[in-house]
């Protein structure tokens, strides 16, 4: 039971590094086509390197919190849980901060979108049974959520005074 | 896990990141609305379309291998960490700024019945009645339907209505995102109310529309990744109880008044 347990973050740590892996090569492909980009320094290594240990806390917390009888701990995702310990971490010290700065925002989306495509590719056949009503109703929902908050979030910096 | 295949997936997402990275950050105009198309745009789009069945013969099936597609799927949240990682850097030096107008990132989280009040009318306008329910409750993730299913179960009207929103939502949404979001700043909204708004639920999505967003307004940087990355945490935080108490609610109250003398959405009421 031990070794199995082990073996499970030793496993997501191994998948979390190919994550940072790519993000470096993505980086570094950017920084080829645009010299202006960021640059790959040692402060983006190690900023990698931190982006890495805060998603083992937050895989760990969540992992552990799994078995709380808590319902909103229990259900609270682990994205969540990653993003409250990079925050409190970023708090505590600004090398951090400046650390992760050295990492290129967009270079981090492209390598996730990738998988996110081919994750999806058993899917497209559900398409069929979906009818295109649902299509339209999905439009407006999605928009619906979108124009809904930036209203809210509109009015509320106006009478703020913001 | 077959060692071979998964060699490919990785050479192929190293190809797949600079074919798109090559093509870079593109702007096209729609009627005279300029919408930037990020390279995790043509990221997702080149997987989906190599991804499509008719494609997976000889080399391609070796990369959407079984495994390749099961692996990319059961770990999709775990190669997300990094970027969950990566807000807490732009949230940090903002933090002052934000409990500041704390109030205002609570007050949009209301925002998100707009589920229900734009997309309810227009289910039952084009005739969908108990599949409605399903449909608008939310933008349809996980938390919709895990409360849809125990509710109705998956098999009913109400979980198909939410089973393909999750679809459509997991196979456009990022794409709608980051083309929605900039159309609404040439609108002439704010970008810091756009960012705020960005937190709808779902981490690739709000990624996508807060990376447009900056790809517009670079010198805003700092703040539209962290009023993004505040709303998405309060979302995941309050969610659910905005789901249960404020959106069902109002949900079914609508409901009945537009179905109202109507025979087949009588169950469901």
């Amino acid at each position: 039971m031990q070794n199995a347990l082990r073996n499970k973050y030793i496993k997501y740590g191994l998948i979390v590094l190919i994550s940072i892996a790519l993000i470096l090569f993505t980086q570094s492909i950017k920084l080829m086509k645009n010299p202006d980009s960021a640059p790959v320094t040692w402060m983006t290594i190690a900023g990698l390197l931190s982006l890495w240990a805060f998603s083992m806390i937050g895989i760990f917390i969540s992992e552990k919190l799994n078995s709380s009888s808590v319902k909103v701990l229990r259900e609270f995702p682990v994205l969540g849980w990653v993003s409250i310990t990079s925050l409190v971490m970023c708090l505590l010290s600004d090398f951090f901060v400046d650390a992760i700065r050295a990492v290129d925002f967009l270079s981090i989306t492209t390598p996730i979108l990738t998988f996110a495509g081919i994750s999806v590719a058993n899917r497209l056949v559900d398409l069929k049974n979906t009818s295109w009503k649902i299509a339209v109703v999905a439009i407006f929902v999605f928009s619906g959520t979108y124009i809904g908050s930036t209203m809210v979030a509109e009015l509320g910096l106006y009478i703020s005074g913001k | 896990m077959k060692k071979n295949n998964f060699i490919y997936l990785i050479i192929f997402a190293l190809l797949v990141v600079t074919i798109s990275e090559m093509i870079g950050f593109q702007s096209i105009s729609i009627g005279g609305v300029s919408i930037g198309l990020l390279p995790l745009v043509f990221a997702i789009l080149i997987t989906m379309i190599l991804g499509l069945n008719i494609l997976r013969k000889g080399f391609w099936k070796k990369v959407y291998s079984k495994e390749n597609i099961e692996f990319a799927g059961k770990y999709l949240i775990l190669i997300m960490l990094p970027l969950m990682a990566r807000y807490g850097a732009d949230v940090a030096p903002k933090i002052v700024d934000i409990l500041e107008i704390g109030g205002i990132f609570l007050v949009q989280e209301l925002g998100n019945l707009g589920t229900v009040i734009f997309g309810l009318p227009i289910a039952i306008l084009l005739g969908l009645r108990r599949e409605a329910i399903g449909a608008t409750l939310g933008i349809g993730r996980e938390g919709e339907l895990a409360y849809i299913s125990e509710k109705y179960t998956l098999d009913s009207k109400e979980g198909r209505g939410v089973l393909s929103l999750y679809i459509i939502g997991t196979l456009f949404g990022t794409i709608f995102f980051s083309i929605f979001a900039p159309i609404l700043l040439n609108f002439g909204f704010r970008v810091e109310a756009l960012a705020m708004a960005s937190g709808v639920g779902s981490g690739s999505m709000m990624s996508a529309s807060s990376a447009s967003l900056v790809a517009q307004v670079p010198e805003m940087k700092s703040t539209i990744l962290a009023y993004a990355a505040t709303s998405q945490l309060l979302t995941s935080f309050l969610g659910t109880f905005t789901m249960v108490f404020l959106a069902a609610p109002l949900q079914q109250f609508l409901y009945r008044i537009f179905t109202r003398g109507d025979q087949h959405a009588k169950r469901a009421a």
